[in-house]
């Protein structure tokens, strides 16, 4: 940005003007910033106030004091969590699935998306549209027929059941996502590997897959969030407590009024780290434009 | 490449060849679903233990899963209708109804001698003519806890409770007087009782009534005119208010009592719910329990050894550990007389207020009354509709509800 | 340690699997039609690797009489599918068809049969009191259109009818999408326009979409509580610091009790845009950075380029992330239950399927459940295919 007005700027020679120039970039930098922050403020506020039921002794979600670090704040509840918890089994499954889910999913999307984008083939735009079409019966509707389905395939209590089941509901946006964006890549680039003797297959996995980290980005964001919090089908597919995925475990805490919202928070907490974890890493891939804008236009 | 795609495909038959041998569940497991409270959990698996190690059941395993109370519901009812049903339910008895009427529990008034047990939590869990389960614990009511710190003895009456919102609270700084989740039906009915009236008779609704009229005008004045129950305070908000010493009442349900003791110790105090002043009758909370319900297809040595468990698990000595552990009442007539709790002040009060409540209703129907009378009681609380109004509405929807039921 | 590694492997294995047996059974009808054992050897193979399915996953245990009635199906049902390739397809798309075969297979498992099912309990009556006959016999009275009409003449809610609650949840959906997108855009621009700081930003603005939902909207519920919510207190010190501000109506509002749809919506709004705002910063990326040189060389204003440039280049990635948001938005009952599903219940914030969850659900009226699911179904399928002609969303930019 400010590269930018330092160029627009050198084609002006007056110094004041200039000077005014600098002076407003920063201005709308020091505006950028705070509005950041503000919105920071926003997304990370209640985070922290279960940060502080996490550390309020006594099990209380709600509270008449306002402060982060309560009164007499403890640990206990994480030690709890720990302690009375399979805890770690718990998030074990929950990473074994995930990243299995993520995989998959990406890995069936983009080939999927790629078909879509590419070739021309009968009942093209049906397909896309009964994706779409997937995602609009409400949830809670398809439980007593997915249990049905899954005792039949006898896929109760294994991974295979949950990651089949996830992977395969996030396929709709993940599809429609990588779509989009392989649209906006010219195929003059892979006519020209073909030309070269490169197979279909490897013009997609070296070309176009490579300028399209940012939209794999979105779709392996979307699985894992998705499979990570999902609750409504572990809930159908998982009976036995060892397999539990997090959110099961989670939910074994809290009863019809007597809750244990210490742990509970604290658990929240600590699950919420892996996702923060897997954010942090992929937004490199997220805003690598690559050389995509040299070659369009 | 074919070779390659022969030799997957056949690791991959093994594979599940392997995986579909591990699933098989022998006679001899029982798999008992609840929706207790998590800090119970110690005390129930410390029985299932016990009954693993009785002679003769070294090979028996007990797998306990845990489900909120709406997942509950719907677990067993698709798992039911799946073939697939767990062997017990541990449960409060007002969802019986609905698994009695669709036929996936059984009976038990043959299979187990139902007169051990009180009466009223016999009756709670009684529809048609059949008990439908097997009582593990006395109670599952509401009563009134107070910080002694805030007021050391117990108003007995209404007038006695609004004399002290009125003074003392002021003068202690209160945020608010009482804790009373108002908005829930259940924190209703204790109130319709002193009234005089009743939500629901045998099978028919009865909630355009005076009575009822009256107990919902008592809710919006107490949080409207008197301000003596705090706005939009739901469960967690009431507890937190009591924890906090920021209300010196609370009516709560047995299943707080222990936390609250820990927290509290000697300034914890228990009694009955306060006589109401404008009619001299005592409020009537309602009274179950919690009950081991069993799956209708138990048949033969599965069946007994199930029966075998239930009565292991509500045997005098189990009871009586119970109340110890998780000061839950018992079901066991002998048990309830137990120097345990004759000794011990807030059993006792507990005890009390449980033979002055009534039988909560077991018949479907009731759904229908909870489900209406919440929205409505809502709208009343908030001044959208007059008690009045609200309860004609009550009486007029749980009864197309029943309807629809049936349609 | 080893176990779970190993169970891990083994599952992969299995994907990996089921996948390559696909594209292999596929493979031999795209490229051997022509061949004159192409159709005994498709049905000697396929049957043989059904048998072996179904004996897998019987665990070994196989019944003869059931094996074979399963083979006769298999091998009548290949001999079709064998003609058809042979004489209809000869061949062509194989590529596409090869691509999208995994994940329609999986699509079609996971979605058409209980689509199947959901249309089969909407025509039959499928209540508590003939739940148990159903499962020991399998078999439902049929009743026709009966639970169709029900959904039009009968709302599942008392004080509101079905078509205010259509009309609230159109108006929801709007809403919503409306400021996702928005909110969205302006996160995506903002954190795509600083260079100091970004990598904290972004882990920081995505919280509400990486906490689990649950936690989330109960935190929320929480500071919306009008005396100990975080919104009142600060509205209440707002309207004591400047009294103009309370003489003007500023002040603590009883937000769950009163507003409880826009309390809802709030909260719903808050929990969509990082998620939104990530796929935008993602396709931001495809634009290049000339476009916006060369046109503010020409003068353009950052509104223009915004409008001319961005807009239309980004709608590629964007399109979709609409289109199904809105389709989810339609649909959500998270927030709403969540909200207002407890104490005090109030229909005021009440959408379509969250009404279709209180009421209908918790009277196990599995068929009429059912009847309303797929009425939602059509609205909302009639309306994403209008939109999808409107805006080409299925539409290539290179077409």
């Amino acid at each position: 940005m400010t590269e930018r007005g330092a160029r627009t700027a050198g084609l002006l020679t007056s110094q004041a003007i200039l000077k005014a120039h600098h002076r407003r970039e920063a201005l709308k930098t020091a505006l950028v910033h705070g509005a950041l922050i503000l919105a920071c403020a926003v997304c990370v506020y209640p985070l922290l106030r279960i940060l502080a039921v996490s550390l309020r002794p006594g099990d209380r979600i709600i509270s008449t004091d306002l402060s982060i670090i309560p009164q007499g704040a403890t640990m206990v509840s994480y030690a709890r969590v720990f302690a009375e918890t399979h805890f770690l089994f718990w998030l074990w499954n929950s990473l074994v699935i995930t990243v299995a889910t993520s995989l998959v999913g990406v890995a069936l999307a983009s080939t999927a998306a790629y078909a879509f984008s590419r070739f021309k083939f009968p009942g093209q735009r049906l397909g896309l549209s009964l994706l779409l079409g997937t995602q609009m019966l409400p949830a809670g509707m398809l439980i007593l027929p997915l249990f049905l389905m899954i005792m039949r395939l006898k896929l109760m209590n294994t991974y295979l059941g949950m990651v089949i089941a996830y992977s395969v509901s996030s396929l709709p946006f993940s599809i429609w996502i990588l779509k989009g964006y392989f649209d906006t890549i010219p195929r003059s680039l892979e006519e020209a590997a073909l030309v070269d003797g490169t197979s279909v297959f490897g013009a997609f996995y070296r070309i176009v897959l490579p300028l399209s980290t940012p939209a794999l980005a979105i779709a392996f964001l979307f699985n894992f969030t998705q499979a990570w919090n999902e609750y409504l089908v572990a809930r159908v597919i998982l009976t036995d407590s060892y397999k539990y995925t997090w959110t099961l475990g989670l939910f074994d805490l809290q009863g019809q009024y007597l809750t244990q919202w210490g742990m509970f928070a604290a658990a929240s907490l600590l699950v919420t780290i892996p996702v923060m974890a897997v954010f942090l890493y992929s937004s490199k891939w997220l805003l690598t434009g690559m050389t995509l804008g040299g070659v369009k236009g | 490449m074919r070779a390659a795609l022969v030799v997957v495909a056949a690791a991959s038959l093994a594979v599940s060849c392997r995986m579909a041998g591990q699933d098989e569940a022998g006679d001899r497991t029982i798999v008992v679903w609840e929706q207790e409270d998590a800090q119970v959990f110690p005390y129930i698996d410390s029985v299932f233990e016990a009954f693993k190690k009785l002679p003769g059941n070294e090979d028996v395993r007990v797998i306990r899963n845990h489900y909120g109370t709406e997942d509950l519901r719907q677990q067993f009812l698709t798992a039911s209708i799946a073939g697939s049903p767990p062997d017990l339910l541990m449960s409060p008895s007002d969802t019986a109804g609905i698994y009695s009427i669709a036929g996936f529990i059984m009976p038990v008034e043959g299979a187990f001698d139902l007169s051990k047990y009180n009466r009223p939590v016999v009756e709670a869990i009684t529809l048609d003519g059949h008990a439908w389960g097997v009582p593990l614990t006395n109670g599952n009511h509401l009563m009134m806890m107070y910080n002694k710190r805030l007021s050391p003895t117990p108003p007995q009456t209404t007038d006695e409770l609004f004399e002290f919102c009125r003074n003392r609270a002021k003068a202690l700084k209160l945020d608010a007087c009482m804790a009373f989740n108002l908005g829930e039906p259940f924190w209703l009915m204790p109130w319709i009782g002193a009234f005089g009236g009743w939500p629901i008779d045998n099978k028919t609704p009865t909630l355009d009534t005076k009575p009822m009229r009256d107990a919902v005008a008592f809710t919006v004045d107490l949080i409207h005119d008197k301000k003596f129950v705090p706005m939009e305070c739901e469960y967690n908000c009431t507890d937190a208010l009591f924890k906090e010493g920021k209300v010196a009442f609370i009516i709560n349900g047995d299943w707080a009592i222990s936390t609250y003791r820990d927290k509290f110790g000697k300034d914890f105090g228990v009694a009955r719910i306060p006589k109401l002043s404008a009619t001299g009758r005592w409020p009537t909370p309602m009274v179950s329990g919690r009950y081991f319900m069993l799956n209708s297809r138990l048949s033969g040595q599965k069946l007994e050894l199930v029966k075998r468990f239930v009565e292991f698990y509500t045997n005098e000595e189990n009871q009586i550990g119970q109340v110890k552990a998780l000061m839950r009442l018992p079901a066991l007539t002998e048990a309830a007389k137990s120097k345990v709790i004759m000794d011990d002040p807030i059993l006792r009060a507990s005890m009390e207020q449980i033979l002055a409540g009534k039988p909560m209703p077991m018949a479907t129907e009731m759904r229908a009354v909870w489900d209406s009378v919440r929205p409505h009681l809502g709208r009343a609380i908030n001044k959208k509709a007059t008690p009045a109004e609200a309860v004609a509405k009550m009486q007029s929807e749980a009864v197309s509800k029943i309807k629809e039921m049936a349609d | 340690m080893l176990a779970p590694v190993l169970q891990v492997l083994q599952f992969a294995l299995l994907i990996a699997a089921a996948v390559a047996v696909l594209e292999g059974w596929l493979h031999y009808h795209f490229t051997r039609w022509e061949k004159s054992w192409f159709l005994p050897a498709g049905v000697l193979g396929t049957v043989t690797l059904v048998m072996a399915g179904a004996a897998a996953s019987a665990g070994g245990l196989v019944d003869p009489g059931r094996m074979l009635s399963l083979g006769m199906g298999t091998a009548a049902a290949e001999c079709l599918v064998a003609l058809f390739f042979k004489h209809v397809v000869r061949g062509r798309h194989s590529l596409p068809i090869m691509l999208l075969a995994p994940a329609a297979l999986g699509l079609g498992l996971l979605i058409a049969y209980p689509l199947v099912f959901e249309v089969y309990l909407a025509f039959h009556d499928l209540k508590l009191t003939t739940i148990m006959a159903w499962s020991r016999t399998g078999e439902l009275p049929f009743v026709g259109l009966k639970h169709f009409k029900k959904v039009f003449t009968s709302s599942p809610l008392s004080e509101v009818s079905f078509w205010q609650l259509f009309l609230r949840t159109v108006w929801w959906t709007f809403i919503n999408v409306f400021f996702h997108v928005a909110g969205g855009f302006v996160m995506a621009l903002l954190l795509n326009s600083v260079t100091r700081g970004k990598g904290l930003y972004r882990m920081l603005l995505i919280v509400p979409w990486a906490m689990p939902q649950v936690v989330a909207v109960l935190a929320m519920r929480g500071e919306f509580h009008s005396q100990y919510g975080f919104v009142n207190v600060m509205l209440a010190k707002l309207a004591a610091w400047l009294p103009f501000l309370g003489d003007l109506g500023v002040g603590p509002v009883q937000w769950l009790g009163q507003h409880p749809f826009l309390t809802c919506t709030i909260i719903n709004v808050w929990l969509g845009i990082p998620f939104m705002a990530v796929v935008i910063l993602g396709g931001l990326q495809s634009i290049s950075r000339h476009y916006y040189d060369a046109a503010s060389l020409d003068g353009a204003s950052a509104f223009q380029q915004f409008r001319m440039i961005t807009l239309p280049l980004i709608r590629p990635v964007l399109a979709p992330a609409v289109t199904l948001g809105t389709v989810w938005t339609f649909n959500n009952i998270n927030v709403i239950y969540l909200v207002t599903g407890q104490a005090g219940g109030t229909e005021d914030a009440d959408i379509l399927v969250s009404a279709l969850y209180k009421a209908a659900f918790a009277f196990y009226r599995y068929s009429y459940s059912a009847a309303f699911a797929l009425i939602v179904f059509l609205i909302l399928f009639t309306f994403s295919m209008v939109w999808l002609k409107w805006s080409k969303g299925t539409e290539s930019h290179y077409d």
